[in-house]
């Protein structure tokens, strides 16, 4: 019973921070010349209206909800980690790498994706140590290598997974490791099943598992965690691990699984900014795996929904972008809700105490 | 020949020093209040695009007016949230980074190319001639902020409040200084310093507007903040260091001969690496104020 | 007898979880006098004088200033008045110099003039700081120095010092002293709180002693003794609420006392145990003793005498140096899950900083520190849910715990019902040796005794346990051998027998038995 009103109040809290966010950017919207309504009437429709709209939005959504967990799985147990960016670039090529070589359909996929979670984890474990041995901030460490990889990223892409014939791009990957799509037509694939069944993993680690409980343990009171026999190193090499595999995951279900490109292409125009947007989907669905379902498959619309608003409307695609960040400024306020209460007992009750 | 070079990586590094310096001088102030922004990185971005169209309004002084503005008005807002509400610092950072990122993006593509806008050169700052190239009086600003800060810290009696709210709050309190309006005021300060910082890239460094110019720098402030170990002043030297590796990837990348031997890919992680380096090397000897990202509330 | 500086008249202080902490004290200061103001933990001494220097509003009653009714908003409005106080946690910013800290202190420009004033203030006074330094590298004493400096650098008054000896040397205190004696010559009223009987007698010239909010005494210490002072400060009456009078005690079978005494072996010995205090210096001073299975051992005194740092060290939460052997197993440094395996259990005194996560569940919280024992951990570490519930389930059933429910957050539950879930959990890991440190502090009278019942139950058992506690009551009710702890040492152990109130007083004031 408690449980569901808490549960209701964070579910209150984050639809009143996306209201929030929907009427500040249809301001800026207004500010700049467009009509918001009618936008938002546009957007909305085309994302939710049809099954392509939907189907757009689920393949938007599928990344993000595993950059999303990386950061949800930190910032349980009390880390801040933003490297899911860097990290998602590699699993993305690592996973273009497994078609340097070929194996037999379905086999190959998992291959790719072994490589995919390995890289990812690669990636984040120099900030992991770190953090463990040395105590460096994984704020500065994270953002550090996010850059370094972007470029290593580069370089990967325009000399040892370039494609022979087309410059601009990596190898396409084989058939044989691709997610197969779920509806022709629409670049929405079974990889959505990967990062949904990726967050139920995530949520029974959380919440089934001696280890979750362990991590939240950590995050919720270190003292409290310490006085019950957690070692806070092991939970940030678990952090990062668990963060390594799934940012390394959500670059493979876009070079494997998002239709019709099957390859990464020089300046990473696909995936850039999909680590950055998990962290905003990630607090949006309050750090939860569940939310975190419900909160990308709402921003995956906005995304789609403006894609169709920039072709109609003319209206600039990144607007999604300041919706989200506003979203996530709103939801930087402690118990959002209580706000309006405040404010209007502030009113009433002028003088009190000193 | 050899002096040429020194020359020019000498200019180049101090031009790269200056967002740096500023940004990073002016957190300084924000953190020994108490607050500790990661949204820097988007106050870079935001205000070099809104500086950029107060140039292309009303000449390179607006521009400058306007990006220091835009810095003020998101400090100001993050104070109120931090200092006041007692928000979450972090997430407060990131919702302005990605907020920044959005607008900016957003702004360019309305305002016709995608991701990139060129500052015309008739409202850009104008440089002062030397006989080794054209230097911006920013650079001679950056010079000399840091060591105006560390007056203001140590020598003036607002220095002495804003040290105090960061260190013991409660002693603060005690002794009648308004913690949350002091707090308050030094991030806002800060941020106006990377509201400069922002403007000076778009209107007088790069000439021009783009996605991803901030490149990290709000990130290197931070680091090189935790460089300085809060000490004003060194945030030249931190700054400088960061500058030197910044224009030693650009100096390197158009050497002949190194250029084909290297890849410019590679050159470019230099000063993400050098900043990584750095602060692996300096962390433990830092001390930071002790109410550093804690809210205060009284008993 | 000259008149008064100031007069409080019906102080009562109710605080916001209506905690009564002042009931209806009347208190006055006069010129040229030091007044003791004696009393334990809780009594209301630092309440008390909080509300005369402005930090906190009465509830009820007025303070009258030179004969006039005044409010007191705040400590800077009080310091403008002349009631200057130098608190037990310094308000210093410890990178700042000394000269810094005054000129926040002061409001003054840290410039030339001020140097000037506070110089010529410690040629006055002989209190003497080297200006420049950070405080951070001063010794305690000095800095006590910088926050006196700091007060009567605003010309007061009144000047109140809480415990202003419990972080000083001796000769740090012979030193303060003096210069008390000095001010006190300038016609300054001091007020001196404190809870050691020598330095009353040494240095006040009246004293009042307060007990549960109310003054139970007021004497002129000339007319007074250490006895008399004692009997007032820790009360002759029984406990109104007890069923196990101290007086008692003797009832305890002498057997069981001989058999403590001579019989079996100890389950825990601690030798010359030595614990750094977080400032500095040493919070445990070389601490032995032995706890023996069946029997209650209570370590009595004030708090911040070092017991918080002798059981963090014991638990494995602090490091410290010496031995402490749990059946004869080295046990200083291991981690706590270790330490639990072996048969300890830890009620912390810190509820929420280590004993509960308070925003997970009340299941959640009843493992804490066992969720890897084989009966909560399934295969590939699965959490075995039905079993935490079932156990939760055990514990809010015999220990009586009133929850909202299992699922509900343990920020939900009374101090009581916290208090009773931790000590279930404790108990549940089946441990020889129990360390309760203030394990009642806080609670209303009927969760306390039930604690305090546990405790006896669990000695029947067979159990040993070490009580911290600076209720000198309690440890008097519930234990079998006594500890006194002072500045990081024991003064005295005996039992409860051998022992009166007024010793006991005694023993916590610092005197060695």
């Amino acid at each position: 019973m408690r449980r569901l009103r808490a549960t209701l109040r964070a579910v209150a809290e984050s639809i009143l921070a996306a209201a929030i966010g929907l009427v500040v950017a249809g301001f800026i919207l207004k500010a700049w010349g467009y009509s918001p309504i009618s936008a938002y009437i546009a957007l909305f429709e085309a994302s939710f209206r049809d099954l392509y709209g939907i189907a757009g939005a689920l393949a938007n959504a599928t990344p993000l909800i595993l950059t999303a967990l990386t950061f949800a799985v930190a910032a349980r147990a009390g880390l801040f980690n933003i490297g899911a960016e860097g990290q998602m670039y590699f699993g993305a090529l690592a996973a273009v790498a497994a078609s340097l070589f070929r194996l037999p359909p379905g086999l190959h996929l998992l291959v790719a994706l072994a490589f995919a979670g390995a890289a990812g984890v690669l990636w984040s474990l120099v900030p992991s140590v770190l953090r463990a041995t040395r105590g460096v901030s994984e704020v500065i460490s994270t953002i550090m290598f996010n850059w370094i990889g972007r470029y290593l990223a580069f370089w990967l892409v325009a000399n040892v997974l370039v494609d022979p014939y087309r410059a601009e791009k990596t190898i396409t990957v084989l058939p044989g490791s691709r997610f197969p799509t779920l509806v022709p037509g629409t670049d929405l694939s079974y990889a959505i099943f990967l990062a949904v069944a990726v967050a139920l993993l995530v949520y029974f680690l959380l919440w089934h598992t001696v280890t979750g409980y362990e991590m939240r343990a950590a995050g919720a009171n270190p003292d409290a965690a310490r006085y019950g026999g957690v070692r806070s190193a092991g939970v940030i090499v678990l952090v990062f691990l668990l963060g390594g595999i799934t940012a390394g995951l959500a670059g493979a279900t876009q070079s494997l699984g998002r239709p019709p490109t099957y390859a990464v292409y020089s300046g990473l125009p696909q995936i850039s900014n999909l680590g950055f947007d998990g962290i905003g989907v990630a607090m949006i669905g309050r750090n939860h795996p569940l939310g975190i379902i419900f909160a990308a498959v709402f921003y995956g619309g906005l995304q789609s929904g403006a894609r169709v608003m920039q072709l109609f409307a003319g209206i600039p695609l990144e607007m999604v972008r300041v919706v989200q960040g506003v979203i996530v400024l709103a939801l930087a306020l402690p118990e959002l809700l209580r706000i309006f209460r405040i404010l209007r007992r502030r009113r009433v009750e002028l003088g009190g105490e000193r | 020949m050899t002096l040429g070079y020194f020359w020019s990586i000498l200019f180049l590094s101090l031009h790269a020093m200056v967002p740096i310096t500023l940004t990073a001088a002016g957190e300084v102030v924000g953190e020994r209040a108490g607050l500790f922004n990661i949204g820097l990185e988007g106050i870079l971005l935001l205000s070099a695009f809104t500086g950029a169209l107060g140039a292309e309004a009303g000449g390179w002084p607006l521009g400058l007016l306007v990006g220091i503005g835009t810095g003020a008005v998101v400090g100001l807002f993050f104070g109120l949230v931090n200092a006041y509400w007692k928000g979450n610092q972090l997430i407060t950072g990131v919702g302005i980074n990605l907020f920044a990122l959005g607008f900016v993006a957003f702004g360019l593509q309305a305002l016709g190319t995608p991701g990139f806008h060129d500052v015309p050169r008739d409202v850009r700052l104008p440089a002062i001639q030397t006989p080794v190239g054209g230097l911006s009086p920013i650079v001679l600003l950056a010079l000399v902020v840091p060591f105006a800060i560390h007056w203001f810290l140590n020598r003036t009696r607002a220095g002495l409040w804003v040290r105090a709210v960061g260190e013991n709050p409660e002693a603060a309190d005690v002794a009648g200084v308004p913690v949350e309006l002091v707090r308050l005021l030094a991030t806002t300060f800060g941020a106006a310093l990377a509201g400069l910082a922002g403007a000076y890239m778009a209107i007088s460094w790069m000439g021009s507007v783009t996605k991803e110019m901030a490149a990290g720098r709000g990130f290197i402030a931070l680091a090189t903040v935790v460089f300085s170990g809060l000490r004003p002043i060194l945030t030249l030297a931190g700054g400088f260091i960061f500058g030197f590796f910044d224009s030693l990837a650009t100096w390197i990348a158009n050497i002949p001969g190194v250029k084909e031997a290297v890849p410019w890919q590679f050159v470019s992680t230099i000063p993400y690496i050098a900043t990584l380096l750095v602060v692996t090397g300096v962390i433990g000897r830092v001390r930071f104020p002790k109410a550093l990202g804690v809210p205060y509330r009284r008993e | 007898m000259p008149e008064p500086l100031l007069k409080a008249e019906g102080i009562v202080k109710v605080y916001p979880d209506g905690t009564v902490a002042l009931r209806g004290v009347d208190f006055d200061i006069r010129p040229g006098e030091i007044q003791g103001l004696l009393g334990e933990n809780g009594a209301g001494k630092t309440t008390l004088t909080k509300i005369i220097s402005g930090l906190l509003p009465p509830t009820l009653g007025r303070i009258l200033l030179g004969g006039e009714p005044v409010r007191l908003r705040s400590p800077k409005e009080a310091l403008a008045r002349g009631i200057g106080m130098v608190h037990q946690h310094f308000a210093l910013v410890d990178d700042f110099t000394v000269l810094e800290n005054i000129a926040l202190g002061t409001g003054r420009p840290a410039d030339r003039a001020l140097r000037a004033s506070v110089a010529e203030l410690m040629e006055r006074t002989g209190l003497r700081v080297p200006l420049d330094a950070p405080v951070e590298n001063l010794a305690v004493g000095e800095r006590q120095r910088v926050e006196i400096l700091k007060v009567l650098s605003r010309a007061v008054r009144i000047l109140i010092l809480d415990e202003p000896t419990s972080v000083l040397t001796p000769v740090e205190t012979d030193e303060l002293f003096g210069f008390l004696r000095r001010l006190k010559g300038e016609g300054v009223g001091i007020v001196f709180i404190t809870h050691k009987l020598r330095e009353v007698l040494e240095i006040t010239d009246r004293v009042t002693v307060l007990r549960r909010g109310e003054v139970v005494g007021e004497v002129l210490t000339r007319e007074t003794s250490a006895e008399e002072l004692a009997r007032m400060m820790v009360g002759a009456e029984l406990r109104p609420r007890g069923r196990r009078p101290v007086e008692l005690l003797t009832d305890i079978p002498r057997e069981r006392r001989e058999a403590v005494r001579t019989g079996v072996e100890p389950v825990l010995v601690v030798e010359d145990l030595r614990v750094p205090a977080e400032g500095g210096g040493e919070a445990v001073k070389g601490i032995s003793f032995e706890l023996y299975p069946g029997e209650i051992l209570g370590i009595a005194g004030v708090e911040g005498n070092g017991q918080t740092e002798l059981v963090e060290a014991i638990c494995g939460l602090r490091g410290g140096r010496g031995s402490a052997r749990l059946r004869g197993r080295e046990i200083l440094g291991l981690p706590p899950l270790e330490l639990y395996r072996l048969g300890l259990a830890h009620i912390p005194e810190d509820r929420w900083k280590y004993g509960l996560i308070l925003s997970f569940t009340v299941a959640e919280n009843s493992i804490l520190g066992r969720q890897r024992s084989p009966r909560f951990l399934g295969p590939l570490t699965v959490l075995r849910w039905g079993e935490v519930f079932a156990h939760a389930r055990e514990l809010i059933a015999r220990f009586s715990i009133q929850a909202p429910g299992l699922e509900a957050p343990a920020k939900s539950l009374s101090g009581g019902n916290q208090q009773k879930l931790i000590v279930g959990r404790e108990l549940s890991k089946e441990p020889d040796v129990v360390i309760a440190a203030q394990p009642t502090r806080g609670l209303d009278i009927g969760a306390a005794e039930y604690i305090r019942d546990l405790l006896l139950g669990l000695r029947d058992e067979g159990k040993a346990i070490l009580l911290v506690s600076a209720d000198l009551d309690e440890v008097l009710e519930l234990s079998d051998r006594v500890a006194f702890m002072y500045e990081g040492t024991f003064t005295a152990v005996t039992t409860p027998a051998e022992l009166d109130r007024e010793r006991a007083g005694l023993y916590m004031g610092g005197m060695r038995g």
